[in-house]
């Protein structure tokens, strides 16, 4: 399987920014679970750091449900003129064929690597259960160091949502001679894309 | 007591060499890789969260109930009680039936398991799909798990591979990520055509109405995204008073059943989301929750075993237990395994399905050491054990064993009979190597030492005590063990403790502690022996009450006050014994230590530590601290020096088969060390280890750390 290679959009650290060593323990702990992970400047970038890494990995079809960064980065159409046949409805019948799942997530949690879905839209969990491969974007800003803390975060909503999840890698099982063996039921790859940018439109 | 069946079933399970394997394997990879997966975090206060939280559920159960049947309702969720497993089952079927409901899948629930759930869907003519790799595996093949949280532990690749042709009627080879594989596919389209979804929950946060559910998977998802109506199945002790109460089972359950950090997923679900609907329109799912109780409020009112609302099902009692990592989870018999297994089976299922299994648990207090809902799981098990003897009584010969040992005199006379007429089988060594017929499996894979000639009773009164400057006064209780078996021991101690400036007194009305008749279940033979050593040992008159064996230590700390509890005659001195009772290298601790000294002569000594004296007193660094400081001794520590060595008392007469290979394994861990010599500060282990060593004829000797004491600091 290839591994990320595209390091020049991979951003690089800078002291100064706060989510800092939460972006690197964070980073960790999702290796650890044999998540992959990648950082970038501007919603723009995702599409730089997309296509070249669909090419490479033989993804020629992808579901996207909109979000604040997709449209930030124009993700669909960029993809789109990429040569990547992109699907944004009627996805019960399209996410279980597509090669990716593209989504935003809302918060990231340091301490365990998880990424922490808001999944009301049922397009939007479709699209991170079914397809091989689930692309997850989160806002850097929005990682938080603790599980204690995004237990408060989610609770401190309107009310708690009527999907919560909590993510953390791909799919796997260790039920046959506890092998560990990834992607059973869900995505077999997982990666989180965090964007530095802060982009709030439409939220 | 175990039945024939039921040792039948134990000799099956240890002659399949697959299961001995898997078992084996899980068994020490998971104790270190769970320690390295709490690195950081403080497992103590971590249960302590959990057992408050849970607690607190438990003991405000209407409170709870209502408040999330309240909030659940509120947000368009149906729930149902159900006081019974088949209330249950009818209000899913009813509900099926209702919908016109074809295809079922469900993620895992040990709730539908124990009321067979399935069963009852598939007489209505429904088709219901495990959808858990393990659980669905086990469907194929119809078997029951064997482990609550990997329950298709017990089965190798090649077994699955045949399963799997079986059903597909197409070849399966034994590749694993192949097999996973067609597993994906095959249940992927059992998810795009299910009407139904049914799982089970570990959480249910009565606050906000939300349920919780952990896996790595991912069928639980899907399970609550695809099909248009979804069903949770949630036994009542799955309440959580709040939201971020949920914070400190996250942290546990996955650390403690799988030694993960967190599980690949965690689902939460409150009130309907919207789905697709067969005619691809876009709208809310019917989410229907079923709070099941049957039998668990009993299990609650029962003071005994209220504890159990603490677990939250993590099966790390499974993990570590020295009997389940011999003989796996279909022994027990039922859905339920392992020690929560035969305590949840006795109340969930039926009091007599419990009856067998109990008898597996060696009482090494392993699991309690790790549960993160602190439940002394051994504890309640031998409330089990004792109700049952209660109620039916003991075996002819267990109870004639015990009314002996309960009675002193004629136990005594028989064991100075025994000395002598024990010689044909000695030989003229100090151990007996083969017993005739029966007996055979008692020496099978370790010999039993000879009683004796003079037991320390007799040697006693010729020791002279030359204490200068008296500091106290230090009564002396023996054990059977030290004063039948291994006298040398006891000379150890009070030449120790006169070191230290106490004398010595020996009671000579003291007998057996009345462990065996404890663990075996046998209550009026236990507070027979309880009276009749607190009488003999008069604690009132003395400084403290040692002993050099920490089983008998426990028996006068903790047992003596629950069995004389409520009694005015003799609760009272039951405490004053409890106060003033510490074990060997407990006492000497508190009295300051020794100082350096010794033979200098070297001795690399390894230390295996007694189930009851670390984990039902803490003590463990203190005969290391006795050892390191004497000159000439080496102290190495062996891998799992706190396992139990299988002697386990009556156990090793009990389940001699279950017992031989576990002292195999804690020889093999002693070889590896390379020591001269094994500490140990309990008779009963010294007695087995020195069986299985001379078995193998290791040159390694096992002595009690008082022994080893007398020996290197003695003039």
């Amino acid at each position: 399987m290839l591994r990320l290679t595209c390091k020049e959009w991979v951003h690089v650290p800078n002291q100064e920014e706060r989510p800092e060593s939460l972006y690197e323990g964070f980073q960790k702990k999702l290796t650890a679970m044999a998540g992959e992970c990648v950082r970038v400047r501007k919603a723009a970038d995702i599409a730089a750091f997309l296509i070249p890494f669909f090419q490479e990995n033989k993804i020629r079809t992808a579901g996207l449900v909109e979000s604040p960064l997709t449209r930030a980065g124009r993700l669909l159409e960029r993809l789109r003129e990429a040569g990547i046949e992109m699907t944004t409805d009627n996805l019960r019948q399209a996410a279980p064929s597509v090669g990716a799942g593209i989504t935003q997530l809302k918060w990231g949690i340091a301490e365990l690597g998880t990424l922490v879905q808001i999944g009301t839209d049922v397009d939007q969990r479709l699209l991170a259960m079914l397809p091989p491969l689930h692309v997850a974007l989160v806002q850097t800003s929005e990682l938080v160091p603790t599980l204690a803390e995004a237990l408060k975060l989610i609770h401190s909503l309107p009310q708690i949502p009527g999907f919560v999840g909590f993510i953390t890698g791909p799919s796997r099982t260790a039920d046959i001679e506890r092998v560990l063996t990834i992607g059973v039921h869900g995505p077999g790859r997982f990666l989180a894309v965090f964007v530095d940018e802060d982009v709030r439109e439409g939220e | 007591m175990a039945d024939k069946e039921f040792k039948g079933k134990i000799e099956q399970a240890l002659d399949n060499s697959t299961l001995r394997g898997a078992l084996g394997r899980f068994g020490e990879f998971y104790e270190k890789a769970r320690e390295q997966v709490y690195e950081g975090y403080d497992f103590q206060t971590l249960r302590d969260q959990v057992a408050e939280v849970k607690s607190y559920a438990a003991s405000h159960l209407d409170e709870m109930l209502d408040q999330f049947e309240r909030a659940a309702t509120a947000r368009g969720a149906k729930v149902f009680r159900a006081e019974t497993g088949e209330d249950a089952n009818r209000y899913i079927s009813e509900l099926a039936l209702k919908h016109k409901v074809k295809s079922i899948v469900k993620s895992k629930s040990m709730a539908s398991e124990e009321i067979h759930l399935n069963d009852a869907l598939a007489a209505k003519g429904m088709d219901v799909q495990e959808t858990d790799l393990g659980e669905w595996i086990l469907q194929l093949c119809h078997q029951t798990p064997s482990h609550m949280v990997m329950p298709a532990l017990h089965m190798t690749k090649e077994q699955v591979a045949d399963v799997f042709t079986d059903h597909l009627g197409r070849i399966n080879d034994p590749d694993i990520a192949a097999l996973v594989k067609t597993a994906r596919s095959e249940l992927r389209s059992k998810f795009l055509e299910a009407d139904m979804g049914i799982s089970g929950a570990n959480m249910a946060i009565a606050e906000t109405g939300t349920l919780m559910v952990v896996t790595n998977e991912g069928n639980a998802r899907l399970t609550a995204t695809l099909p248009r109506i979804h069903v949770f199945l949630v036994g009542v002790e799955k309440m959580v008073p709040k939201f971020e109460d949920a914070g400190c089972i996250l942290q546990t359950l996955p650390r403690n059943a799988t030694a993960q950090a967190i599980t690949s997923y965690v689902t939460m679900v409150t009130g309907p989301t919207p789905v697709y609907m067969p005619d691809g329109t876009i709208q809310d799912k019917e989410l229907h929750i079923v709070l099941m109780d049957n039998g668990r409020r009993k299990m609650y009112a029962d003071d005994k075993f209220k504890k159990t609302f603490q677990c939250i099902r993590c099966a790390s009692c499974l993990n570590v237990c020295p009997a389940y990592q011999l003989v796996g989870g279909h022994v027990y018999g039922h859905i339920y395994t392992g020690g929560i297994g035969t305590i949840l089976t006795a109340f969930l299922n039926e009091e007599k399905f419990a009856e067998n299994p109990q008898n597996l648990c060696l009482q090494c207090g392993k699991c309690a050491e790790i549960c993160p809902g602190r439940l002394d799981i051994p504890e309640m098990i031998l409330e089990l054990r004792t109700r049952f003897a209660e109620k039916k009584g003991l075996p002819f010969t267990q109870k004639f064993a015990l009314d002996i040992v309960a009675n002193r005199r004629l136990f005594h006379s028989l064991l100075r009979v025994a000395s002598l007429a024990q010689k044909p089988l000695t030989k003229g060594q100090p151990v007996i190597r083969h017993l005739p017929m029966f007996l055979s499996g008692l020496t099978e894979k370790r010999s039993l030492p000879a009683i004796a000639p003079v037991p320390f009773r007799d040697i006693f009164k010729d020791i002279p005590q030359n204490v200068k400057d008296v500091k106290g006064t230090v009564a002396f209780y023996a054990g059977c063990l030290v004063d039948f078996v291994y006298p040398k021991i006891g000379e150890g101690v009070i030449a120790v403790l006169n070191d230290k400036g106490y004398k010595v007194v020996f009671a000579e009305g003291q007998s057996c502690c009345g462990a065996p008749a404890v663990y075996m279940g046998d209550k009026p033979n236990a507070k027979k022996s309880a009276m009749l050593n607190i009488e003999a040992l008069k604690a009132e008159s003395v400084d403290y009450v040692v002993s050099a064996c920490p089983t008998c230590t426990h028996a006068l700390k903790d047992s003596y006050p629950a069995l004389l509890a409520g009694d005015p005659a003799w609760e009272e001195r039951a405490a004053v014994l409890s106060r003033k009772a510490l074990d060997f290298s407990k006492l000497l601790a508190n009295l300051g230590g020794l100082p350096e000294g010794g033979d200098g002569r070297p001795l690399k000594v390894t230390y295996h530590d007694s189930c009851h004296l670390k984990r039902k007193m803490g003590v463990y660094l203190e005969p290391r601290a006795h050892l390191s400081r004497t000159a000439g001794i080496e102290l190495v520590e062996m891998n799992e020096s706190d396992h139990c060595c299988g002697f386990a008392g009556s156990y090793s007469i009990k389940f001699p088969q279950i017992s031989a290979p576990i002292l195999e394994k804690k020889i093999k861990n002693i070889e590896a060390t390379g020591a001269d010599v094994v500490a140990v500060d309990c008779p009963g282990c010294l007695m087995q280890i020195s069986g299985g060593l001379d078995q193998v004829n290791s040159p390694i000797k096992v002595k009690h750390t008082a022994e080893i004491l007398l020996e290197k600091r003695g003039d």
